[in-house]
């Protein structure tokens, strides 16, 4: 499924010679030094102009920043070209940035250098992104701990080895306050002041012809009614026009990707639930499959088939739920929310038999699902589904046509596809602006390639259309689940072997994508070969996609950049991680 | 002077007519919440009393025991003040509506309206234009970003309302030939206004949507932006009287068109002369259809946009209204 | 003796609110206390029968007036304001000057035989004969009034136009 690493890998060293030092696997290690031109080269000369992923992992001897350049062209999408930067200075690291190449690399590496303490010389805003300015430390490195640290990973020893003990030592009885707790040299916690977050506002004059008014600047969040949980946006305006967004991310922060390498790989599978709290069953997708291609675990085909029902269902109220959040913004007054709400909770009855869960369903394994569905809940699934076609008709019915929603979302947020690819701005956003791309389609994981769907694409990639793009997409949706439902084998195994509780996998290196309901989902996992990923990222949609937000609000009014937000349709629980 | 007919009686009638419009006004948000519930395929308030029918006490008993907070960055008197004027100029509004006809009680002849102004209908735009005070000045002395955003599109939205509405009104002035809402109302004992001024209906329907700052005009409020605009630093019993203040204005409001429009108590005049409560109870009919229409309006339409609906006001409606007035007198003129 | 009573209060108020709105430094404090004013006054002139005069006066002063002052007022940083220099340094003399007129004006209006005043209204339904005297007697007054507002809602459009455009 690679692309040919190898005539890349020579036509590269044609152009630069010695720029590609290394092959490690499936990825070009390139020199450090010549990583723009040799970025630039790939994007103009060789139409890899996508960069989707970058992310960093830390080495005993050095750390590795790597990138996975993906293609828009029509003839090379599909397998794209992953690569990587040594980095041996552990003291210092510094690496070329990309934010002159690619904008999607502005967040990344802010992340990056927040994680791995990484610099980048030339972003132009290198500043911590999760966690707050003034956090010790770079918690990604291997020899950060947290403060109640215990072990390196799972499976922890016994907090009760002694039964006969009265009761079991919690790691926070038996680390004392501060005890374990690393500070750096000198540095007072009683003492500590904030870091003014004054000097991320730009200067507060707007010189508007000779008339000098005043920069405002407000606040949203993160407690406001709209920013779809604790995302915190300061909005520069003049009058009500925005002329600055400056997203404050990170208040739902919990290190999952530390939390995902001191866990065992199983025991990461209920924590993808909670990254995009609205499509869990598609986090579990995306993590399965990762894992298998890394274990080149096959899966039967009974699974297979129950893994697309449930990520369909899942696409399907997730688009619903978008719109009805939408108009919610729009100021509908919850009523289409709350029929989109209405939807969903058939689809979570249904996933609740299935799995035991409605949110947090934990469903999908290495190799097949945790639990097979009976006869009647295929049935019923197949009316919810009937359900969902009519419904879906009757929210086309009632909002396509209404005027004020015509008016205000016609024309606003619109993006051409190009800058789309350059922010990184994946899935049902990016499609609405008319790039055919879906990954389902150009590289196909599961059993998608079976199914007869078509991927609508709009033209302008306002608002409207990526209303449009969601109705359109959970109408296919409907009609992969139709097929599903038609074709699943009656009976058969939904695991493959015996069930893994604690499998080893296979030392390797990859970064896996599916098309989650928002975009890209990618995993980029690291295993030494042990019971624990040594690196586990998550490449979240909707962490790339705000980048974008800024570039599509300025110029709106303010109530405008509201609703482009939500039409964005991003999940705080997967942006802050 | 007869202290009895010339201050007791009013005295009376008005207490009686604030405490109807409290009531009325709190049981406006149940209705209203009852009423968006079943737009929305739920229930609604459904624990407090049968039919939640307790739930407005349950509210203000919540609202009254809250602490209340003043933050200290504010504009104190006129802070405290603010709810208070928005109430008033919505409870004096009703001061002219005739809401029966005049009946014999105790051997006295008593009209059920409080005024009989001789300019009642200048008095409704008087007042309506007062009522903005109590959002300006609640908004500029809460000293925060999003309330005076909120306050300035109130100014803006309700001085730019105030023009059609006027209009509107004019064509009804045009038509029954008096400024006084009795006559205005005995001059639709045959057929309600409603049938000899859509355009003008509609228009005042609009116009009064903006005016009580209610969706899709809500942009004082607009949660999804200003969080809650020109009220969002209230609390406790300040906020709930903004609130009831606006639910009260919806009563008000409806109770206004309901006189202009449709016929007031009288219409239709088969009705209202059997019995003189009957005409109070077409009134309150009507006043209830014209609340319907506000939550319908609410719980199917999205907001529209600032700079698209000041547009519409000054490119749209306020030509609209000139030439509905127009036609109006020149159709008058020559009949 | 009601009315009596109405018009000391009315009268009380009015006046105080008028020294208030001088007397207060805050600007949207004075703003307020010239609504109080003004509501005052039309307060008077339903006692005076001149039912149409008081709303006319809420309408345009209470309801259009003030609420433009206080918008140029919120939007205007008024603690700027206190920065620069007062470029009305001479004012003091003009507005004694004026004052003593007004002053003396209203003394000599005070005598009886200096003025005829207008008949009290008898009736309030006043409003048809106001429409009448306005379109014929005071037809020319009336649109030249008409006029002057109109220039103004040019000119003002002109400014705001160049500034947009400039």
């Amino acid at each position: 499924m690679a692309t040919d690493l190898g005539a890349i890998e020579a036509q590269l060293n044609q152009a630069f010679p010695g720029a590609v030092i290394d092959r490690d696997g499936d990825w070009l290690v390139i020199e450090a030094s010549r990583l723009p031109t040799v970025a630039q080269y790939l994007r103009d000369e060789m139409g890899y102009d996508w960069l989707t992923h970058l992310s960093a992992s830390d080495y005993p001897d050095r750390f590795e920043v790597v990138y996975n350049l993906y293609s828009s062209r029509p003839d090379q999408q599909g397998p794209g070209i992953p690569f990587k930067v040594r980095v041996p200075d552990k003291a210092n690291p510094h690496v070329p940035s990309l934010t002159s190449i690619w904008k999607s690399a502005d967040f990344q590496e802010r992340e990056v250098w927040d994680m791995f303490g990484i610099r980048f010389d030339g972003h132009p805003n290198l500043k911590r992104i999760l966690l707050w300015e003034g956090f010790a430390g770079h918690p990604l490195r291997k020899d950060w701990h947290e403060p109640y640290y215990e072990q390196e990973h799972k499976p922890f020893p016994s907090r009760w080895p002694h039964a006969q003990q009265p009761k079991p030592r919690s790691a926070e009885e038996r680390v004392r306050w501060r005890a374990n707790v690393q500070y750096p040299q000198g540095f007072d916690p009683d003492q500590w002041k904030p870091v003014p977050e004054i000097d991320v506002l730009p200067a507060a004059k707007i010189d508007l012809n000779g008339l000098e008014t005043d920069q405002v600047y407000v606040n949203i969040g993160p407690q406001h009614p709209s920013t779809h949980g604790v995302l915190r946006m300061i909005v520069g305006l003049n009058g009500e026009t925005v002329t600055s967004i400056y997203p404050v991310l990170g208040h739902l922060h919990r290190n999952h990707e530390k939390i995902g390498e001191r866990n065992l790989w199983t025991g990461i599978i209920p924590y993808t639930d909670r990254l995009d709290y609205v499509c869990p069953m598609y986090n579990n997708f995306g993590y399965v499959v990762a894992v298998e291609r890394l274990m080149g675990q096959e899966v039967p085909e009974r699974a297979e088939y129950l893994r697309v029902i449930m990520g369909e269902l899942t696409r399907v109220i997730n688009h619903l739920l978008a719109i009805g959040f939408q108009f919610n913004e729009l100021g509908a007054m919850f009523t289409p929310m709350i029929y989109a709400f209405t939807e969903r909770e058939h689809v979570l009855d249904l996933f609740e038999e299935a799995s035991g869960a409605r949110m947090m369903v934990n469903y999908y394994r290495f190799g097949g699902v945790a639990r097979d569905v009976s006869d009647d809940w295929l049935k019923r699934c197949r009316k919810v589904v009937d359900r969902l076609d009519r419904k879906i008709d009757e929210f086309d019915t009632m909002l396509s046509d209404n005027e004020i929603f015509i008016a205000r979302a016609r024309g606003v947020g619109a993006m051409s596809w190009q800058e789309m690819v350059n922010y990184g701005v994946t899935g049902p956003v990016l499609r609405s602006a008319g790039l055919k791309y879906d990954i389902r389609k150009v590289e196909p994981y599961s059993i998608y390639d079976t199914f007869d769907f078509e991927v609508p694409t709009f033209e302008t990639g306002d608002i409207y259309d990526r209303y449009r793009q969601r109705m359109a997409e959970a109408r296919e949706s409907v009609k992969i689940l139709r097929q599903a439902l038609d074709r699943i084998p009656a009976r058969g195994p939904i695991q493959a072997g015996k069930k893994p509780w604690n499998p080893k996998v296979p030392a390797g290196e990859l970064y896996s994508r599916v098309e989650h309901p928002k975009g890209e989902l990618g995993f980029y996992l690291v295993s030494d070969g042990g019971t624990n990923p040594y690196r586990y990222h998550v490449r979240s949609p909707s962490f790339v996609n705000l980048g974008a937000l800024e570039a599509m609000s300025v110029g709106h009014l303010f109530a405008d950049a509201i609703v482009i937000l939500g039409s964005i349709d991003i999940t705080l629980g997967e942006v802050d991680r | 002077m007869d202290w009895v007919t010339d201050f007791w009686i009013p005295v009376i009638k008005a207490i009686v007519v604030v405490l109807a419009l409290l009531v009325g006004g709190a049981y406006m948000t149940w209705g209203e919440r009852k009423l968006c519930a079943r737009f929305q395929v739920r229930y609604g308030p459904n624990r407090a009393g049968p039919f939640g029918i307790l739930q407005p006490l349950a509210d203000a008993v919540k609202a009254i025991f809250k602490e209340e907070i003043v933050p200290h960055h504010v504009d104190k008197a006129i802070y405290l003040m603010s709810p208070g004027i928005s109430f008033a100029a919505v409870l004096i509004t009703f001061a002219v509506i005739p809401f029966g006809p005049q009946i014999d009680l105790l051997g006295r002849q008593i009209g059920l309206w409080i005024g009989d102004l001789q300019v009642g209908l200048l008095y409704l735009l008087a007042i309506a234009g007062l009522g903005s005070y109590g959002i300006v000045l609640g908004g500029w002395s809460s000293n925060n970003k999003y309330s005076l955003l909120g306050a300035l599109r109130a100014t803006a939205q309700m001085i730019s309302y105030e023009l059609p509405m006027g209009l509107a009104l004019l064509s009804v002035v045009v038509l029954a030939g008096t400024l006084n809402l009795n006559r205005i109302v005995d001059f639709q004992g045959q057929w309600p206004l409603i049938v000899w001024q859509p355009l003008g209906f509609l228009i005042f329907f609009i116009a009064i949507l903006a005016e009580s700052n209610r969706s899709p005009f809500d942009l004082p409020e607009t949660e999804n932006e200003l969080i809650s605009g020109f009220m969002t630093e209230y609390g406790g019993i300040k906020f709930a009287l903004y609130f009831i203040a606006e639910y009260t204005a919806m009563v008000v409001n409806s109770a206004i068109v309901a006189t202009l429009f449709l016929g007031g108590w009288k219409w239709p005049a088969v009705l209202s002369n059997l019995h003189p409560l009957a005409g109070v109870a077409l009134f309150l009919a009507k006043v209830l259809v014209v609340l319907f229409l506000y939550v319908w309006v609410r719980a199917s339409c999205p907001r529209v946009r600032y700079d698209k609906f000041m547009r519409f006001c000054w490119k749209f409606l306020m030509p609209l209204a000139w030439v509905n007035l127009a036609v109006t007198a020149v159709i008058v003129a020559l009949i | 003796m009601l009315e009596m009573a109405i018009f000391s209060i009315l009268a009380v108020v009015a006046v105080t609110a008028g020294i208030a709105v001088i007397a207060q430094r805050n600007v949207v404090h004075s703003a307020l206390f010239l609504l109080v004013h003004f509501c005052c006054l039309a307060g008077l002139y339903i006692l005076l029968n001149a039912q149409f005069l008081a709303m006319t006066q809420l309408i345009v002063y209470a309801g259009a007036v003030v609420v433009l002052f206080l918008f140029v007022v919120m939007l205007l940083g008024l603690e700027r304001a206190r920065e620069l220099p007062d470029p009305r340094r001479y004012q003091w003399i003009v507005g004694s000057l004026l004052g003593m007129l007004w002053v003396a004006a209203l003394i000599w209006a005070l005598f009886p035989q200096a003025a005829q005043t207008a008949p009290a209204l008898t009736r309030s339904d006043n409003v048809r004969q106001i429409g009448a005297a306005l379109l014929t007697d005071f037809a020319i007054p009336f649109e030249l009034t008409a006029l002057v507002l109109l220039v103004a809602v040019i000119g003002s459009l002109v400014l705001a136009k160049k500034k947009l455009e400039g």
